[in-house]
């Protein structure tokens, strides 16, 4: 290509090109939910939403989502202290240990914890004549969140921690500081952007959950049925308007929490 | 918590050992105490016996090469850093065995290590607040320390909005707010450019007379050593080469090494005899101490480039000592002054004889001879009123000098 008089020939064709090629796999489909959503007018897609069923699993997605996102970064945040400040034999393989679950099929993770937690599972077959039945529970469903999600957190936060500079904690020592002081007063607030990138990315996953939740939870309708589930089931049952509603709320769900992300980078990392 | 626990322990120590045995017995003045600290990284020793005091309000400089362990000092001094033997004293406190928060030593680290989420004077009173000291009174250390050193205006920025100076100067203070034992810097001016750096070092000089703090300071210039410290401890591989006063160390160095680290110096092998030194063909007049120095024995002379007199004549001024005559070599023009390097023959004292290098004195002459460079420096009125040229045949004398020992090979 050729500037024509100083135009730049390639800018506006390439920036088409790439709105064009993600029309239809990214833009149309979304489009196509509010379109199809609102058809019926909104009187309708109001009493969709509000559906007992609908807002029960709306509420039950947000709750597991958060115990999970609670203790994933809790743990993301114990995990990189310990892999980043401590050099032992071992170290690189829990690195990768705690990086897994992100390759594996959500399917599979659902189906590992079965295997463990199932009323014939290796552990759960000693805890079902205890009366304690953990699949297909609430908690089972925040056990898939944490497995699935258990990287995330953990991967915003180490680098940070890598690269803060130990000087800085030697300083708050040597200034007076216990362990605790220095964590709390220096190191947390040089982590606080990682702390809640990790956490809405974590959060934002695990709302979206399908794979391993449909194993897990045993999608029974007003009691373990996520948001997701919610979609999966009414379309099958044939209720496309119930399950369209809610595939509106949590798709705009996923744009706030990317969009606080992305504009609020600033934010997160300054100051 | 679980770190309470520590402190706890350490202070039950310390007082065990206090009932246990008498205080160490070190003369109030001395504010700050390294007696016989060594220290190893597995197999490797970094630090030898290393034992030296400084005074109430005085400034010591640790001089070394990068490597010689200078940083490894300090860091055991704060408690960063565990000595393999030997004691730390702070006031006449032994805290060998206590942890870097209890010690209360003041460190102004390389890259200030301010906290970059607190503003100004939030880092500055941050020594207090984990102190749980009331907030009237930490609002008032603050201000005193703000203006003491000049950072009123800048009160709520964040480290990252200043300039290099104002950042180290906020590390003073932020140490100054708790009373620092002793204030411990790690090469405070490696970061900065040069022009800063002669300014902040006076900076800091004029600061340090104000608050009466001790001082130990760590760096590999020399210059900077010269002008900072009070006195001034040569380190090298691990052990102190000399300590002592700028002027001593500079005009009498007591080895080699410091000889040569600070500043350009001249050696030449010479023999003791029984009322004089011989150099070459030359006779030194020294009073030298009879325990120390044998009939025999091989001595260096160190001397400055300043204290080499060249002249074209064969005149040598009566308080001058006639070494002998060179060739000038290279002549070069360094602001000042003159440098002027000149190829001296030697001769006799062959017995001595270590690092000599065959030089062909000129190129007339085909027969090889040993030589030996010698850097004299000419201050501008004597460099244009005898003008010296390449080739020039002139007498070299030395108007002072220093006797040293052959250097043992120390074992670290």
């Amino acid at each position: 290509m050729r500037h024509v008089r100083g135009f730049d020939v390639v800018r506006p064709l390439s920036i088409g090109m790439l709105v064009f090629m993600m029309l239809p796999l990214v833009f149309l489909p979304l489009l196509s939910i509010f379109i199809f959503g609102t058809s019926n007018g909104l009187d309708k897609f109001w009493a969709a939403l509000t559906a007992p069923e609908a807002v029960f699993a709306l509420k039950l997605s947000m709750a597991t989502s958060f115990w999970a996102t609670v203790f994933n970064v809790l743990f993301g945040l114990f995990a990189s202290y310990v892999l980043s400040r401590y050099n032992f034999w071992g170290r690189n393989a829990l690195i990768v240990t705690i990086s897994l679950p992100t390759a594996i099929p959500t399917a599979v993770a659902g189906f590992a914890l079965l295997l463990l937690w199932g009323p014939y599972g290796t552990l759960g077959r000693f805890l079902a004549p205890q009366g304690i039945q953990i699949m297909f529970t609430a908690a089972a469903i925040i056990l898939a969140n944490i497995f699935v999600t258990f990287p995330l957190a953990f991967g915003v936060i180490k680098p940070v921690f890598d690269t803060m500079s130990r000087s800085l904690e030697e300083a708050s020592a040597t200034i007076g500081a216990t362990r605790w002081q220095t964590f709390w007063h220096v190191t947390l607030p040089s982590l606080r952007g990682a702390i809640v990138s990790g956490a809405l990315l974590t959060f934002a996953r695990a709302v979206g959950e399908f794979g391993s939740t449909i194993l897990v939870s045993g999608n029974l309708a007003g009691r373990t049925q996520t948001a997701p589930l919610y979609i999966f089931a009414k379309f099958n049952e044939g209720q496309i308007e119930a399950a369209n509603a809610i595939a509106i709320v949590l798709a705009l769900f996923s744009f706030l929490i990317f969009s606080v992300l992305f504009f609020a980078r600033d934010w997160l990392d300054v100051d | 918590m679980s770190t309470e626990a520590y402190p706890l322990k350490a202070k039950e120590k310390l007082i065990e050992e206090q009932n246990a045995k008498p205080p160490v017995a070190t003369s109030p003045q001395k504010a700050t105490s390294v007696i016989g600290v060594s220290k190893r990284f597995g197999k490797t020793s970094v630090l030898e016996d290393i034992t030296f005091d400084v005074a109430e309000g005085e400034a010591l400089v640790l001089l070394g090469a990068s490597g010689s362990g200078k940083t490894t000092i300090l860091r055991i001094i704060a408690g960063l850093d565990q000595p393999y033997t030997g004691k730390v004293v702070l006031h006449g406190r032994d805290v060998t065995e206590l942890p870097a928060r209890e010690r209360g030593v003041g460190v102004i680290f390389q890259s200030y290590a301010l906290f970059p989420k607190m503003t100004v004077e939030k880092n500055i009173g941050y020594g207090l607040r984990i102190r749980k000291r009331k907030r009237k009174e930490i609002r008032q250390t603050v201000n005193d320390l703000l203006q003491l050193v000049q950072l009123e205006d800048h009160r709520k920025k964040y480290p990252s909005q200043l300039s290099g100076g104002q950042q180290q100067r906020v590390a003073i203070a932020r140490t100054l707010a708790y009373n620092p034992e002793v204030l411990l810097f790690d090469e405070p001016f490696g970061a900065l450019d040069t022009q800063t750096r002669v300014h902040l070092r006076r900076e800091i000089r004029a600061l340090l007379r104000k608050v009466n703090v001790p001082a130990i300071f760590i760096t590999h210039d020399q210059e900077e050593a010269l002008e900072l410290g009070d006195r001034v401890a040569v380190i090298n591989k691990g052990h102190i080469e000399q300590i002592g006063t700028p002027f001593e160390i500079y005009n009498t160095p007591a080895t080699e090494y410091v000889a040569t680290f600070l500043g350009a110096a001249n050696l030449l092998d010479a023999v003791v005899r029984k009322s004089f030194l011989e150099v070459g063909n030359a006779h030194l007049p020294a009073n030298l101490d009879q325990e120390k120095f044998k009939d025999g024995d091989c001595v260096k002379i160190v001397f400055r480039p300043e204290d080499v007199a060249l002249s074209k004549t064969d005149f040598v001024r009566p308080d001058h000592h006639r070494i002998g005559t060179a060739l000038v070599e290279e002549i070069s023009f360094v602001g000042a002054y003159e440098r002027v390097r000149v190829r001296l023959p030697k001769a006799g004292a062959e017995e001595c004889a270590l690092d000599d290098t065959s030089f062909y004195l000129t190129t007339e002459t085909p027969d090889r001879q040993p030589a030996k460079s010698i850097i004299a420096t000419r201050p501008k009125p004597e460099a244009s009123t005898t003008r010296l040229s390449i080739g020039d045949r002139v007498v070299v004398a030395i108007t002072s000098f220093t006797v040293l020992p052959l250097s043992e090979k120390k074992q670290v």
